[in-house]
């Protein structure tokens, strides 16, 4: 899995590719947190390279947004895959995640 | 220095009627890697593959027990004194279920299956999902005749009669567990794949069958999900969601397109192989304290 953090003041954007699973579920998890510990709680994950989540990475999803959403942000889905939407509809987590088609709307759907 | 523990795997077959087929071809690939499964757990039409499975057919013979126990002659005879009963409960006696579809034949083909195996006849532990008529509760059968266990897992509501096992009536595993990964859990299997089906809804509603499946639909989807969160956020390791794109509608007697929905079952198995395998190479974080239980 590769993750780019790129700033996009007032937002954070985590662009992601591979697989979000067991081996790679802390990886990602850390990276993120790092963000969180540094302020940046406006997350967007561009999951456009992702094209499968387990459990463990649907574990790791949620941590995050908790995490972002109690330190004032939020934590939110971008270019989501069939694959992976498939499974986040199947969990349940489209009913507690934003999930936008792409990267741009996900931005804007932060206030000023 | 000990070997860590093997992690347990599991597979889970929800409900889904001839979808659930697809599950043959998740097991030709596993088979075909080596890859072994420690228990199967079946819910409604999941339940006919699982039993299948652990008493050791290989996928052909399955598939060929299927379109033998599963077609529309399985349907076609309608249950009057049940449904005599369901709407003039002052002349006929209610007998505080019924179902629109006599049971016999249903029964009748699942036996030509199974015969009179019991679980105790099984090369791998089988567990069964049906769900309890007077308490609702999901009952998980793993012990008794097979056809019982099986024909209970699938007694759709309003379609057929709810069927006894132990003195208590059971309907359809998908009333309470429509993908029963919560037994897997239990039963202490670390990689657990869970192959599940949302129920399509039709197009159109033409008759009070259809309407009485819409509406069953409704349920268990929003079942399907609740529990299905829980169990990802609850299990301490891996649940593999291997669902299939059919790319097409596959209904409850669809058996010709047994084919497809094999293939597309191998495919999305296929899919998730290069990263279960890595998971299996993997040692086990769970101890032996997670094994069977008795």
């Amino acid at each position: 899995m590769d993750i780019i953090v790129e700033q996009r003041t007032p937002t954070t954007i985590v662009r992601i590719t591979g697989s979000v699973d067991g081996l790679t579920a802390d990886t990602l998890m850390a990276t993120l947190q790092q963000q969180i510990d540094a302020g940046n709680t406006r997350l967007i994950a561009d999951l456009s390279g992702v094209s499968y989540t387990s459990s463990a990475g649907l574990r790791a999803l949620l941590a995050t947004v908790k995490q972002a959403r109690s330190a004032g942000g939020d934590f939110r889905l971008a270019s989501v895959m069939p694959a992976v939407h498939k499974v986040l509809e199947m969990s349940g987590f489209t009913t507690i995640l934003k999930l936008y088609p792409d990267v741009e709307l996900a931005i804007a759907s932060f206030p000023a | 220095m000990s070997t860590p523990p093997r992690k347990r795997v599991a597979l889970v077959i929800g409900a889904g009627s001839v979808k659930c087929a697809a599950a043959l071809g998740l097991w030709k690939v596993l088979k075909r890697e080596g890859i072994g499964l420690d228990l199967v757990v079946g819910c409604s039409g999941g339940s006919i593959y699982a039993a299948s499975m652990a008493l050791g057919y290989d996928a052909d013979e399955v598939e060929a027990m299927t379109i033998a126990m599963w077609n529309r002659d399985v349907t076609k005879r309608r249950d009057y004194a049940s449904l005599l009963g369901a709407f003039l409960p002052k002349l006929f006696r209610f007998r505080g279920h019924f179902g629109m579809v006599h049971g016999e034949r249903v029964f009748a083909a699942l036996r030509k299956g199974y015969g009179d195996r019991t679980f105790a006849d099984t090369v791998m532990p089988l567990f069964v999902v049906a769900t309890e008529l007077a308490t609702g509760q999901q009952a998980t059968l793993a012990s008794g005749r097979i056809v019982d266990a099986v024909r209970a897992s699938i007694a759709i509501p309003y379609i057929w009669e709810p069927w006894a096992v132990d003195g208590k009536l059971m309907l359809d595993g998908c009333l309470s567990a429509p993908l029963p990964v919560d037994v897997a859990i239990k039963e202490g299997a670390d990689v657990i794949l869970a192959m599940g089906f949302e129920s399509p809804y039709p197009r159109r509603i033409r008759s009070a069958t259809s309407y009485a499946f819409h509406v069953n639909s409704i349920y268990t989807n929003n079942l399907f999900r609740a529990n299905y969160s829980f169990h990802n956020l609850a299990h301490h390791a891996e649940i593999l969601p291997i669902v299939p794109d059919f790319g097409e509608s596959v209904n409850l007697f669809d058996t010709h397109k047994f084919a497809h929905v094999i293939a597309c079952g191998a495919q999305a198995a296929e899919e998730q192989l290069p990263y279960l395998k890595q998971l299996l190479a993997e040692p086990s974080a769970s101890s032996a304290e997670t094994a069977r239980a008795p």
